[in-house]
């Protein structure tokens, strides 16, 4: 089976015209399925630079929901939105309403099982009834137990973040993790966060992922190389995963 | 029996009832701590701590080094004791304090030191509260033969010239914290200076002369690495159980930031041994009563990631209690939530209480208990009391963290009174 990509931008970065140009390259050069980030109050569980790309999107517009709109213009490929769940828990549904009626596939927090570990299952229901797929975040932080147990309710995958937060590069044995987590599950499995460099990702295909998120490294291409440099990143990507089949 | 001491260290975070809640930044940073944390500690340290394996191999060198250490260390029944108690339960307990540098202290050391040494590291630092920790990292370096520098609570470096002695002749350079060989140190005594210090204040001095030099730091409790390490006295307590055929009912031990508590405990609580595991913390430092469960940094200067765990703040200044072990604001986060989740109960001890069963135990069992250790003793004696009122009979077991031969001086202020 070909391996999947899952792409990360932040929603609106670095302005509207090279992120709808991202996402329509992107699309273009095999990515599989969107991840966009929806500027949170505090993203709590992300690294300096994708913190600063919300500060900056987040100080260049008011309407979010609208960007989200365009982006469907740019790709049919599935759009999960990634946010925290902190701060919007009391207009969920709502928000959840709104981003389905403006294109969106799916949602991911990942503050849900850490920081709501007694009533994440409603919330997950609540996903599901406005139409939307729940993916969930585990991490080497979330028990055994529970990872089996939200796996079987993730869709379309579940999402495993490898490191403590997004872009920063902490040893860690990638290859082992994953092979942990697969043993869990029953369930397409998609790596990411901390993600860094070639050898990460074919370390975390060698160890049985069905595909790999990446985000950071795309937003310090574009600040290095612009939308060329962004894209010329997903294609480098992309190629890799292509080395597995 | 060298056979005792186990292959494998065991973590507990695969096991827990709901996610660890992960290290993160406070909301106005602009650089990330966990990356600093890269230039902090040793890579392999690191690993592990980020690696949520069930089950760690430990390496050969560092079985080897255990076992010159010390290991295994006894597990012993407390027969005179129980009846001097009166009481019907057996209690048994783990003799961490024959370790040669006297603490539980040294099972982590030499992990630390011996990854530190494998990356081309020659100087360790590292801070101590009562010293049992200081001297560990001093033993550990020496054995790796590289060099330790420790910043020693300045109540303690006066309190206990003694510890201050060993660490020198295990080889280290000590400096009483706060001190004039850090920016946060002179700081701190610009504010105060007769200020007694604390463990938070010298481990940011620790983590800055780290950074500062490029040498590695060596974390002596919190972190869940740490606490892996430690599994190894519960692991061998298991086997030693396992040997004589008993299995404990009652799993206790004395609390600073958790580390000799969770070591021994979590090999029971992960392998559904036992039923009870009472975790003991001083009245003086109500970190149980008093802590509140929130996200703070484990250091005063605010350097190493914020955990999600019971704490007092990280600006809490003890009082300057003799255990100086006990003396921390934090408490370890898989062990703030085992305690939130009432997996493990909690009791507080003063300092007149744990002197008393101090003492008990010394004329009873012959061994001078390090005051931090003493906790845990006052703990089985109340279960064991209990066990007398409710006529039952549970198999207590404490880990008796740390010999006390050079808290001396405590045991003479509190003979005085
Ligand atoms: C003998 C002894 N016991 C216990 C402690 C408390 O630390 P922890 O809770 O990490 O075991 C210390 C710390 O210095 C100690 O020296």
């Amino acid at each position: 089976m070909k391996k999947l990509l899952v792409s990360y931008m932040t929603l609106g970065y670095p302005n509207e015209a090279d992120y709808l140009n991202f996402i329509k390259g992107a699309d273009e050069l095999g990515t599989d399925v969107f991840e966009l980030g929806y500027p949170p109050d505090f993203a709590k569980y992300d690294g300096p630079l994708i913190r600063k790309s919300y500060s900056k999107v987040k100080s260049a517009y008011k309407n979010f929901s609208e960007l989200l709109s365009k982006s469907r213009n740019f790709t049919k490929k599935k759009i999960i939105v990634l946010t925290y769940l902190e701060g919007i828990q009391n207009n969920l549904d709502e928000f959840l309403k709104n981003i389905k009626s403006y294109g969106a596939d799916g949602v991911l927090f990942p503050d849900l099982l850490v920081d709501f570990p007694e009533s994440y299952s409603g919330y997950i229901k609540q996903i599901s009834e406005r139409k939307l797929e729940p993916v969930i975040f585990v991490s080497p932080f979330v028990p055994d137990r529970l990872i089996s147990e939200v796996s079987a309710l993730s869709r379309p995958f579940l999402y495993y973040g490898i490191r403590p937060t997004t872009g920063i590069v902490t040893p860690v044995g990638v290859g082992t993790l994953v092979k942990r987590v697969k043993n869990l599950i029953d369930n397409k499995l998609i790596v990411g966060f901390g993600l860094k460099g070639d050898d990460d990702i074919r370390e975390s295909l060698s160890a049985g992922a069905d595909g790999v998120a990446v985000g950071t490294a795309y937003i310090e291409a574009f600040e290095g190389a612009g939308l060329k440099g962004a894209l010329d990143a997903v294609k480098k990507v992309r190629n890799i995963l292509d080395e597995f089949e | 029996m060298i056979e005792f001491i186990p292959r494998y260290w065991y973590n507990i975070v695969p096991d827990l009832l709901r996610p660890l809640p992960p290290p993160r930044d406070p909301e106005d940073s602009n650089f990330s701590r966990i990356e600093l944390l890269n230039s902090i500690i040793p890579k392999e340290v690191l690993r592990q701590q980020f690696t949520a394996e069930r089950y760690v191999k430990i390496p050969d060198n560092v079985m080897e080094l255990y076992s010159l250490a010390g290991r295994p260390t006894p597990l012993m029944r407390a027969k005179n004791f129980e009846e001097a108690l009166d009481t019907p339960a057996k209690i048994y307990f783990k003799y961490e304090g024959a370790t040669h540098s006297g603490s539980h202290k040294i099972n982590t050391a030499i992990p630390q030191a011996y990854f530190a040494k494998e990356e081309g590291v020659e100087r360790v630092v590292t801070e101590t509260g009562a010293g049992q920790w200081g001297t560990a990292v001093a033993l550990a370096a020496s054995l790796m033969k590289i060099r330790s520098t420790v910043f020693m609570v300045r109540v303690s470096y006066e309190q206990k010239p003694g510890r201050r002695t060993m660490m020198n002749l295990y080889g280290a350079e000590v400096y009483p914290s706060p001190s004039e060989i850090t920016e946060y140190g002179r700081k701190e005594l610009r504010k105060n200076p007769s200020n007694p210090g604390s463990l938070g204040i010298a481990m940011s001095e620790a983590i800055e002369h780290v950074i500062n030099n490029g040498y590695r730091y060596l974390v002596g409790s919190v972190m869940e690495v740490v606490l892996l390490h430690q599994s190894v006295i519960g692991l061998e307590a298991i086997n030693q159980f396992d040997y004589i055929g008993e299995t404990p009912d009652v799993l206790i031990g004395c609390v600073g930031g958790g580390s000799n508590f969770a070591g021994f405990s979590y090999p029971f609580i992960g392998s559904k041994r036992g039923s009870r595991y009472i975790a003991v913390g001083s009245s003086e430092i109500k970190k149980f009563s008093k802590g509140v469960y929130e996200y703070d940094f484990p250091d005063s200067a605010g350097l190493l990631p914020m955990l999600k765990m019971i704490t007092l703040g990280k600006d809490y200044v003890p009082p300057p209690i003799y255990s100086g072990g006990l003396r921390y604001h934090g408490l370890a986060p898989t062990l703030s939530l085992l305690v939130r989740d009432k997996t493990v109960e909690w009791m507080e001890f003063s300092e007149t209480e744990i002197y008393e069963a101090a003492k008990l135990f010394a004329r009873t069992q012959g061994i001078v208990p390090a005051p931090e250790s003493a906790h845990a003793i006052m703990a089985a004696i109340k279960v064991a009391q209990e066990a007398r009122e409710k006529k039952e009979r549970p198999v207590i077991a404490f880990n008796l963290s740390g010999h006390g031969l050079l808290d001396l001086s405590y045991y003479q202020k509190m003979e005085a009174k």
